[in-house]
């Protein structure tokens, strides 16, 4: 049981995101994704989603090509919380996170009881369950953040696609959201998440996979994530503070000189 | 723009909120049946009901009002139907039935079979198949290089619509003078012909039974192609599929009551207020809504300036400006 890739070759607007990568996502650990701005992390999610053709290669999930699939039966596996959303057209909070039912809900029919209840759970995970009858455009940019997850949460796939989920949280709701995902992510779901901070990502995923220019490094986050790859990566020194329990990786610009005081 | 609802309380309640539809539906027909040149006092309803009426009185109500009315509901329900459809499509609150030049089509091929002087059956047809045309025409258009975005879509549609609206003034321009006056209501939107109105009721069951199995399927495509694709929506099967049913549903309303205005914005635009964006509830209310207010609207059309009647489309128009703006300013 995994999401795998085979010679998986993708590009955009002519630039290579990756190519020629064979790996495996399995149940059981949460994989950050890292890399510039513009490097194709989302576009990689939205490969490993279904929703985009890649240039060669498979992504299979669980042995049978991601392609073969239905869309809702592939939604009833995957789900992806994007970077953005579109909110012209604004519902209340439930209604919002009631939508991740819609693969498990027959067309004719509404969502039941059960449904209902694994929609309030979910937002009580993300502290928003004093929010449920409000429309969604009274909340703000962390909330809808948190909104967004709580619907991912609502669908409850096996493989979690995770766009940068912590944009827009401050920093007690970044540990919040992110220590929820890892503990998810022991059992028997997947987590793959996009995230910028080394530090979280160093923090709470166990496998790293870093895209540079069509070039992909994985493995563990202990052995990936390390001043060299970092400072390569982002094409800035990257320097590291550790003790016993943590390292923190502060970046900082070659004409920069830092002092205790800065 | 952003669209907000502020009102939730009828939100809660839908079935109090069909059954006042239901109720306002029930008065229209009331309404029309009861008024025009001739008011009919409310007695005479019960004696219909008991076969006492006057031959004149159920011969105007049966023969004229009934007919009329029943029209103008199923004309009012296909553009507000349209109408929502036609937003969920461009995902914009904004779109109406004819952003994509259906009506123009239409206006132009039921023009060109008025100036050849072909009757009410040639008329409605014309103005069908016209719709038709221009269907295809905006979805090969926007079509033609694989794929489509909402951009490619609405600017296909407009720049059609822009050159039916040339086509339209061309044939008016060369039209004899006393054929003027029938085109001129055929534009502003006109339920003073008899026509037939079985086609058009038929369209409007089958969409409303198509798009409410959808429905579910609407409120997520509002949240864009990418959520949609992640939750198991087809998002370009379910365009295409939105785009023929929002077009045949607007040829049904076109071809039973020319252009009529504002209906298919406004409508759709009152009820996402009162009920909210889940079409579930959304379609059925709508399509009654607007059924109701044209019927309304159109009896209020051939009453007010009796016994000469006002093009149902400039009374629609009259009454959708103002509340429009009034919408647009609540939306901040």
């Amino acid at each position: 049981m995994a999401l795998a890739l085979e010679s998986l070759t993708v590009s955009v607007g002519g630039k290579s995101v990756c190519r020629q990568l064979s790996m495996s996502f399995k149940p059981g650990e949460f994989w950050g994704i890292m890399g510039i701005n513009g490097v194709g992390k989302s576009t990689l999610l939205q490969c490993l989603m279904g929703l985009r053709k890649a240039d060669s290669g498979k992504v299979l999930l669980d042995n049978t090509p991601l392609l073969t699939y239905k869309p809702i039966e592939r939604a009833r596996k995957m789900g992806l919380m994007l970077q953005e959303y579109e909110y012209n057209f604004p519902c209340s909070v439930m209604e919002a996170v009631l939508i991740g039912r819609h693969p498990f809900v027959h067309s004719l029919q509404w969502e039941n009881n059960k449904d209902k209840n694994l929609a309030r759970q979910a937002l009580q995970k993300v502290a928003l369950d004093s929010f449920s009858e409000r429309s969604i455009n009274t909340l703000s940019g962390g909330e809808k953040r948190r909104l967004n997850l709580a619907t991912l949460l609502t669908q409850n796939p096996e493989y979690y696609l995770l766009d940068e989920p912590v944009n827009h949280l401050d920093i007690k709701a970044q540990l919040d959201v992110l220590t929820l995902l890892q503990h998810k992510f022991k059992t028997r779901y997947c987590g793959i998440m996009v995230i910028h901070d080394p530090n979280l990502a160093w923090r709470y995923c166990d496998h790293i996979l870093l895209l540079d220019n069509g070039e992909c490094i994985s493995g563990e986050a202990k052995s990936i994530l390390n001043t060299e790859n970092l400072s390569r990566l982002y094409q800035c020194p990257v320097q590291t503070l550790k003790n016993q329990e943590h390292t923190i990786f502060i970046p900082h610009k070659n004409d920069l000189h830092l002092t205790t005081n800065d | 723009m952003v669209y907000t609802p502020d009102i939730m309380t009828l939100k809660q309640h839908p079935v109090i909120f069909f059954a006042l539809l239901l109720i306002l539906s029930l008065f229209s027909f009331i309404f029309a049946m009861l008024t025009g040149s001739v008011c009919i006092p409310l007695q005479e309803l019960s004696n219909l009901l008991s076969h006492t009426a006057s031959p004149f009185y159920h011969s105007l109500i049966f023969d004229l009002r009934l007919p009329r009315a029943f029209a103008a509901f199923t004309a009012g329900a296909l553009l507000s139907l349209a109408g929502v459809l036609m937003q969920v499509l461009l995902r914009n609150p904004l779109a109406d039935p004819y952003v994509l030049g259906v009506s123009g089509g239409s206006a132009l091929a039921a023009l060109l079979s008025m100036l050849a002087g072909l009757g009410s059956f040639w008329l409605t047809g014309s103005a069908f198949l016209g719709a038709l045309a221009s269907i295809f025409l905006v979805f090969s258009f926007a079509h033609s290089q694989g794929g489509w975005t909402i951009s490619r879509l609405l600017l296909t549609g407009i720049i059609l619509a822009s050159g039916w609206g040339a086509l339209i003034s061309f044939v008016l321009v060369i039209a004899p003078a006393e054929r003027i006056h029938g085109m001129l209501f055929w534009l502003m939107g006109d339920l003073s012909y008899n026509r037939p109105v079985l086609p058009s009721f038929i369209i409007l069951l089958l969409g409303l039974a198509g798009s409410l199995v959808i429905s579910r399927q609407l409120n997520i495509m509002l949240w864009g192609d990418l959520q949609a694709g992640s939750l198991g929506v087809d998002s370009r099967k379910l365009r295409t599929i939105i785009f023929f049913l929002s077009s045949l549903l607007t040829a049904g309303a076109i071809s039973l009551a020319g252009s009529i205005g504002f209906v298919g914005l406004v409508i759709p635009h009152l009820v996402r207020l009162l009920i909210g964006n889940d079409h579930r509830l959304l379609l059925p209310a709508s399509a009654l809504t607007g059924g109701s207010l044209l019927v309304i609207a159109d009896t209020m059309a051939r009453t007010i300036l009796a016994p000469q009647q006002l093009p149902v489309g400039v009374l629609t128009a009259l009454i959708g400006v103002p509340l429009f703006l009034y919408l647009l300013r609540r939306s901040h």
